[in-house]
């Protein structure tokens, strides 16, 4: 029998399979003339090459995605990054979040917090509450999930260096909540390697943060197998100038050097390649993005398949979170970034992104005012709701253009994992310096074709309106960092100070003895220990990164 | 003059570098000396470096949020070291509420996204080149309209319309052959109206009358200091026809500026010094 046949009848049989846990959202699904759509459509003729480049929904390469009912069964969720100021007032912005019909959370972290300073601290001078939720300790970690049960939510937290650190202290209040922790669900960010590349939050050398990723890896496939263990992120290198060819080879350069890490480790690739999350960029070239999602997933599943020898599906399958672009946003005419922002989480869907960020208009201005953000979020849901690209799998494979983008792109990506490769793989080219310039290049080459016209931004180099109106922005209030910094104080005495010296000092003997060091930081948080004080103490073990 | 020297720096923990990078590109293309901090540098450090590296500029960048509080503490600390001759611009996401607080604290200038970066290379130009010109001059206000030119094919049937309408009378009529002119002078209250009739085809005001007609030509300005005024307006891109003051029609130095930079009007400066403007020699 012929490969596509047996390819064609296996999925039958997985949608059969999936129609009896979770039923579609519809019996039927009709136009807007109320003809049919179907699940999903096909060439034609079906033979071999169609199925080693495409194959059906939910099978392998999984270019068409990777559920065998897509949308029609479940849609993405819409997360909505959101955090400021204290604990409490992000605690209120995520029950606002959740009433409204958001179906995850997402925190955001200042930066103190995701570079492991305590809000006291010098370093953190204008910083606190800034970008995000300040947390010192598990204190804050309590107010900031008061009445949001974790036994229900999935929570992504957009935290790296300090990964363990804040997945610890989310851990303490799932068991306060008495939520055990195999029963969380969620993500940390915990992409150190795109840190040094694009984004700025590093701590220690490449090294030993890879090392205490791979603690995370070992750690949670032990006790919380539920939780996405990292989000291998392109988004921020992205955001920081790439093409799309870059962001696709260097986001899964870098999942390679982490898979790596983790079986020098030990760890059976089929353990913890089904937690490993990704995260890319819904950019405005519309065609080229949608082909870019498809392309990923293809990519991803040979290289587990034929690089790695990972034999289940799930560690095949490229599950990945879409932020829409903040860089394409434009602090002129500001109302325009509704209709990028639509447009770009639009090639995500069509893309088949598994959960969806849309940014607010405001954001290339400030943070989100709760306006803007229920825009966004009513963005997606329109999508969602009223286009009607959910009601078939994969829209647009097939079309020709689509089909060559993909493979263009596959292409070019893999090129440049050859040469990443080659220079001994993404932690040498990281530490050398590689993937970072030819990033600056292709941000500086996309800064001058603006400025020559010859690429168009709509109210930024043509189609300038004439006054501005001044928005209404969103402004965090400065008087919660007194505050904060006076529980901190009260905590730093209420405590009990010698049960946290006694487990730093277990975990300084953990990080100097090579150990998993995820099971003492838990411990750590538990006695109140600060996210500072944790992060001095690998700090001084490790040494820290300058670039 | 000296290459600008520019520190680009990152205060505060923003790890957002894409724009101090692309903006430190952009001025080393246009031939400033660039010194990038790289990420995470306190106040303190900044100004040593600028301090360190006898910059002419700091531009510091942040997407935070914490430029109220990191971009005047990097100005204070300028100040304390004595440095306050070092410019000092930011760039970023910054509200524009903020943007004024910030001008008050002594911050030269914000540049918010989607700036040309060839704008704020030309803006340090202009900046630095001003202030170390023995800082920019501040000039007095000009005199007063020294005399009104107006092109005429016939300074006798020109005049005869003033004479007979206006009853001004010509006090004195110059050939000026190294400019292809003729001019007539008739005072009209502090003002003089200048006639000017081209002296041959390849007159620059027979060119004028080709293009335009007869009719209104420049508007002369009396100032003093024009040798200076000159100098800095060249400095500040002032496009000149005469770099240098040459002799006018009646005797004093003067010089035309180009009606590119003026905004289309032929502007001409006579120097007229301890001496009133409508009185003549």
């Amino acid at each position: 029998m012929e490969d596509y046949k047996e390819a064609y009848a296996a999925w039958q049989q997985e949608v059969k399979d999936q129609l009896k846990k979770r039923p579609e959202r519809k019996d039927t699904f009709r136009t807007g003339s109320r003809l049919d759509v179907e699940r999903a459509y096909f060439p034609g003729k079906i033979d071999n090459a169609y199925i080693e480049k495409l194959g059906f929904p939910g099978q392998y390469p999984y270019t068409r995605g990777i559920r065998s009912t897509m949308y029609r069964g479940q849609l993405w969720t819409m997360r909505q990054y959101a955090g400021f100021g204290s604990a409490k007032e992000t605690n209120e912005r995520f029950r606002y979040l959740l009433d409204q019909g958001q179906t995850g959370l997402s925190v955001a972290f200042d930066l103190p917090t995701q570079i492991g300073y305590d809000s006291d601290d010098a370093m953190s001078m204008g910083e606190v509450g800034k970008v995000g939720v300040a947390i010192d300790s598990l204190e804050d970690m309590e107010l900031l999930f008061d009445q949001i049960s974790l036994g229900d939510v999935s929570t992504s937290m957009t935290i790296n260096a300090p990964a363990a650190v804040l997945l610890a202290m989310y851990i303490a209040v799932a068991e306060k909540q008495g939520v055990e922790p195999e029963k969380i669900r969620g993500t940390i960010q915990n992409d150190i390697l795109k840190e040094y590349i694009a984004r700025g939050t590093y701590i220690y050398p490449p090294k030993p943060s890879m090392k205490l990723i791979t603690d995370i890896f070992e750690f949670c496939s032990r006790e919380a197998p539920a939780f996405n263990t990292i989000s291998i992120s392109g988004y921020h290198i992205r955001e920081a100038g790439s093409t799309a060819v870059q962001e696709l080879a260097f986001t899964l350069a870098n999942a390679a050097a982490y898979v790596e890490a983790a079986m020098e480790a030990g760890l059976d690739v089929d353990e913890f390649a089904p937690r490993l999350a990704f995260f890319f960029n819904g950019h405005n070239d519309f065609f080229e993005e949608t082909a870019k999602f498809r392309a990923a997933r293809r990519m991803w599943a040979k290289m587990m398949r034929e690089r790695f020898g990972a034999k289940k599906e799930k560690s095949e399958q490229l599950r990945f979170h879409t932020q829409v672009a903040g860089s394409t946003l434009t602090a002129q005419q500001p109302e325009n970034n509704v209709v990028r922002v639509a447009l770009q989480a639009m090639a995500a869907v069509l893309g088949g992104t598994q959960s969806l960020h849309t940014n607010a208009k405001d954001e290339a201005l400030s943070l989100p005012t709760e306006d803007s953000a229920r825009i966004a979020l009513r963005t997606q849901q329109i999508i969602a709701h009223e286009t009607g690209v959910t009601n078939t799998i994969d829209p647009l494979g097939g079309s020709y253009f689509i089909e060559e983008l993909t493979d263009r792109l596959e292409e070019e990506a893999f090129r440049y994992i050859e040469r990443i490769d080659d220079l001994g793989g993404a932690v040498q080219a990281v530490e050398s310096q590689y993937m970072q310039r030819e990033i600056h290049r292709a941000a500086y080459d996309a800064q001058k074709r603006l400025e020559k016209e010859e690429d168009i931004v709509v109210g930024v180099n043509k189609f300038q309106a004439g006054e501005e109106q001044a928005p209404d922005l969103m402004a965090v209030d400065d008087a919660f960092v007194k505050e904060q910094l006076h529980r901190l104080k009260t905590l730093r005495e209420r405590r009990d100070n010698e049960k946290v010296e006694a487990v730093l000092e277990e975990l300084k003997a953990a990080a100097e003895n090579g150990e998993n060091m995820m099971d003492v930081i838990v411990k750590a948080v538990k006695v109140y220990a600060t996210v500072g004080e944790i992060c001095h103490t690998l700090r001084n073990v490790f040494g820290e990164y300058t670039s | 003059m000296d290459r600008i020297r520019v520190l680009i720096a990152k205060p505060g923990l923003d790890g957002h570098d894409r724009g101090a990078l692309v903006i430190s590109q952009a001025l080393r293309d246009a031939g400033m000396e660039v010194i990038y901090t790289g990420l995470r540098q306190s106040p303190e450090q900044i100004v040593r470096a600028a301090v360190q590296e006898d910059v002419d500029v700091i531009g510091l960048s942040s997407l935070s949020g914490a430029h109220n509080v990191l971009f005047p503490a990097v100005v204070k600390q300028l100040k304390e070291e004595e440095a306050e001759d070092i410019l000092v611009i930011g760039g970023g996401v910054i509200p524009v509420y903020d943007i004024a607080r910030l001008e008050e604290a002594g911050v030269e200038k914000i540049f918010t996204p989607g700036t040309p970066t060839g704008l704020i290379a030309s803006y340090i130009e202009e900046s630095v080149k001003a202030r170390r010109g023995e800082e920019t001059r501040l000039f007095q206000k000009p005199r007063g309209v020294d005399h009104i030119g107006i092109a005429v094919t016939s300074i006798d049937e020109a005049a005869s319309f003033y004479r007979s309408h206006f009853q001004l009378d010509i006090q004195d009529v110059v050939e000026v052959p190294e400019q292809g002119v003729r001019v007539a002078f008739l005072p009209l209250g502090s003002v003089t109206l200048e006639l000017l009739e081209p002296l041959g085809k390849d007159s620059p005001v027979q060119k004028f009358i080709d293009k335009k007609g007869p009719g209104l030509h420049h508007l002369a300005i009396a100032v003093e200091d024009l040798q200076d005024r000159l100098t800095q307006m060249k400095r500040s891109g002032v496009q000149l026809i005469d770099e240098e003051p040459k002799t006018g029609a009646q005797g004093h130095p003067i010089a035309f500026l180009h009606p590119k930079s003026t905004h289309g009007s032929l502007l001409e400066l006579v120097e007229r010094k301890d001496e009133s403007a409508d009185g003549h020699v």
